[in-house]
C-alpha cells in the first residue's frame, strides 16, 4: 500500500481503507453497466436468468453495492457509534480477499457459470471476514441504539445473503439440489435486498439524514417499529415457501410495505425538523430513492395480489437501482468528498481557508447527473413494462454513460 | 484587544465544512478561560459522532495556538448539555437559509 495518505489517530479512520473499497466500487459499476449493454433483448424479454446478467447484477450488487457499503461502513462505524474499527490491518487483508473473490466470480458466472462455487468461496470468506470485523467493533459500542439494532441484523442478513447464494453456486457445481433450487433463489434475493441492504440503508439513514439536515428535536421511537414490521415482512415472507397458498407472501409483503411506509414517513418528520433549508443535491437525491422505495414496495404488493410474476423480476431490477443504487449513489456523492477532505484539509483547520465540502464537487455537474439518473430509471421502467428493446437500449445506454460521468466526478474530487 | 477577543476572531476563522459556517456562529463554543497564557475550551459539536469531530476540535485548537503569548490549548468536547438550535447566531441562521 503506498504512503500517498497518512495514517490518522482518534476517531477518524485510515482513510486509506475506505478509499480502497469505494475506488474498487466505482470502477466495478462502470463495468456492470457496459456487461449489461450486452444482454438488452434478454432483460426486454423479461429473461434475467443469463450468464452474463449473472455476471453484470452481482458486478453491480457486490462490486458497486457491497463494497461500498463495506467502505462507508469502515469509515461511518467509527463515528457514528463512536467505536474504533476493531482491527484495521484486518480492514486491509478483507479487502483484498473480496476485491479478488468478486472478480473471479463475476468471471466466473459469465464464461463458466458452473465453476462459480470455488472463487464464491473466496467471497465468502471476504463476507465472513468483514461480518466478524464489525461485530468485533459494534460488541465493543458502549451503549447500544436503535442504528445498532438495524446493522446488526443486517449484517446478520448479509450472511444469510452469501450462505443462500452459496447454496446456488453449490447447485450449479455438483449439479444437483434442482428441486430446492427455487428456495434457495428466493432467500438469496429476499435476504439481500431486504434484510441486507434496505436495513442497512435504513440504519444509516438514521444518522445521515439528521447530519445533513441539521435536524433537531425530532424522536426516534417510530424507528422501533420501521423495525418491527420489515423484520417481520420478512420472516412471514419466509413462511410462503414453506407452506401452501399465496397468503403468507402477501402478509409478508403488506407487513414489508408497512415498514417501509412508516421509515419514509418518519424521515420526512425528521426533514420537516430541520434547521439546514436549503438541502444539498446529493442529500436530496438520496431523499427521493427513499419515495422510490416506498412506490416500489408498494407495486410489489400490487403485483403479488395480482399473481403477476413478471411484474416481481422488473420490481427487483429497478428497486436494485431505483433504491438501492440511487441511495448510495446519493451519499457517495457525499462521503467520498468528505473523505478526500479529510486528508487534505483537515489538520489545516485553523491555519488557513479551507474550501467547504460542497465546493469539492461540481454542485451543477452532480445536479444534471442526479436528474439523468432519474430520467434513466423512469425510462428503463417503461421500456421493461412495454417489453420494449430499443426503449431499453437507450435507458441502459443512459444508465451505463451515466455510471462513467459518474466515475469521473468522483475522481475529480482528487484534483481538489 | 484583549486576548479574549481576539481568541473569539480566530475561532471565527473555523468552519464546519459541512455547513460552511464558523464555531462561533453555531453557537458550539461553550465557555472559553484564559490564564497565563493556556486556553481552556469547552465547546460541543451539533452532533454526537460527528465525523468532522477530529477536524473541527483541532482546528479549534490550532486557531488559537497562534495567538501571540498562547502557549498551550486544551479543548474538551462536551455533549452535556447537548447542543441546541437555539445556540446559533442570527448570521448562522442566515447563512442556512432560515430568514429565506
Amino acid at each position: 500500500m503506498s504512503n500517498v495518505f497518512p495514517t490518522r489517530t482518534g476517531t477518524e479512520t485510515d482513510v486509506r481503507l475506505p478509499f480502497s473499497f469505494i475506488t474498487f466500487a466505482v470502477l466495478s459499476f462502470v463495468a456492470s453497466q457496459v456487461l449489461l449493454l450486452t444482454v438488452i433483448p434478454s432483460l426486454a424479454s423479461g429473461a434475467f436468468r443469463l450468464p452474463l446478467v449473472w455476471a453484470a447484477a452481482h458486478l453491480g450488487l457486490l462490486g458497486f453495492a457491497l463494497m461500498t457499503a463495506m467502505g462507508a461502513m469502515y469509515q461511518l462505524v467509527p463515528v457514528a457509534f463512536l467505536t474504533p474499527i476493531w482491527s484495521v490491518r484486518l480492514g486491509f487483508w478483507q479487502f483484498a480477499v473480496t476485491a479478488i473473490g468478486i472478480v473471479a466470480f463475476a468471471i466466473s458466472l459469465a464464461a463458466a457459470p458452473t465453476r462459480a462455487f470455488l472463487p464464491g468461496l473466496l467471497l465468502l470468506l471476504g463476507i465472513v471476514l468483514f461480518v466478524w470485523q464489525m461485530a468485533m467493533t459494534l460488541r465493543k459500542q458502549e451503549t447500544k441504539n436503535v442504528m445498532t439494532l438495524f446493522v446488526a441484523t443486517s449484517l446478520l442478513f448479509l450472511l444469510l445473503t452469501a450462505a443462500a447464494g452459496g447454496l446456488l453456486a453449490f447447485h450449479f457445481f455438483a449439479a444437483t439440489g434442482a428441486d430446492s433450487h427455487e428456495t434457495a433463489f428466493v432467500l438469496h434475493v429476499l435476504f439481500g435486498l431486504c434484510g441486507w441492504f434496505t436495513l442497512l440503508i435504513i440504519g444509516f439513514s438514521y444518522k445521515m439524514a439528521p447530519m445533513f439536515s441539521l435536524a433537531h428535536g425530532f424522536s426516534l421511537r417510530p424507528a422501533r417499529c420501521v423495525y418491527a414490521l420489515y423484520t417481520s415482512g420478512i420472516a412471514v415472507s419466509l413462511l410462503h415457501l414453506f407452506l401452501p397458498g399465496q397468503v403468507w407472501l402477501m402478509v409478508g409483503t403488506a407487513l414489508l410495505t408497512s415498514g417501509f411506509t412508516v421509515f419514509a414517513w418518519h424521515i420526512r418528520t425528521i426533514l420537516q425538523k430541520r434547521m439546514k433549508k436549503a438541502l444539498d443535491r446529493p442529500f436530496q437525491f438520496s431523499v427521493t430513492a427513499v419515495a422510490i422505495g416506498l412506490a416500489l414496495h408498494a407495486a410489489a404488493l400490487a403485483a403479488i395480489m395480482i399473481g403477476s410474476g413478471r411484474w416481481i423480476g422488473i420490481i427487483i431490477y429497478l428497486s436494485a437501482v431505483g433504491w438501492i443504487g440511487f441511495s448510495i449513489i446519493g451519499y457517495l456523492f457525499k462521503i467520498v468528498p468528505f473523505l478526500w477532505w479529510t486528508h487534505r484539509y483537515s489538520e489545516k483547520v485553523g491555519q488557513q481557508h479551507v474550501p467547504t465540502l460542497k465546493q469539492m464537487m461540481n454542485e451543477r455537474a452532480v445536479a444534471v447527473q442526479c436528474r439523468l439518473w432519474l430520467a434513466a430509471l423512469a425510462l428503463a421502467a417503461v421500456a421493461l413494462a412495454t417489453a420494449s428493446v430499443p426503449l431499453l437500449a437507450v435507458a441502459q445506454v443512459l444508465l451505463a454513460g451515466l455510471s462513467v460521468a459518474f466515475a469521473g466526478t468522483m475522481l475529480a474530487v482528487f484534483r481538489k | 484587544m484583549d486576548v479574549r477577543e481576539l481568541a473569539m476572531q480566530q475561532l471565527k476563522t473555523v468552519i464546519d465544512p459541512e455547513l460552511g459556517i464558523n464555531v462561533v456562529d453555531l453557537g458550539l463554543i461553550y465557555d472559553l478561560k484564559i490564564e497565563n497564557g493556556h486556553i481552556d475550551v469547552l465547546m460541543t459539536l451539533t452532533t454526537p459522532g460527528c465525523p468532522l469531530h477530529d477536524s473541527i476540535a483541532g482546528g479549534v485548537k490550532r486557531a488559537l495556538e497562534q495567538i501571540a503569548g498562547i502557549r498551550d490549548v486544551r479543548v474538551q468536547v462536551t455533549w452535556n448539555p447537548p447542543w441546541t438550535p437555539e445556540r446559533m447566531s442570527e448570521e448562522a441562521l442566515r447563512q442556512l437559509g432560515y430568514f429565506a
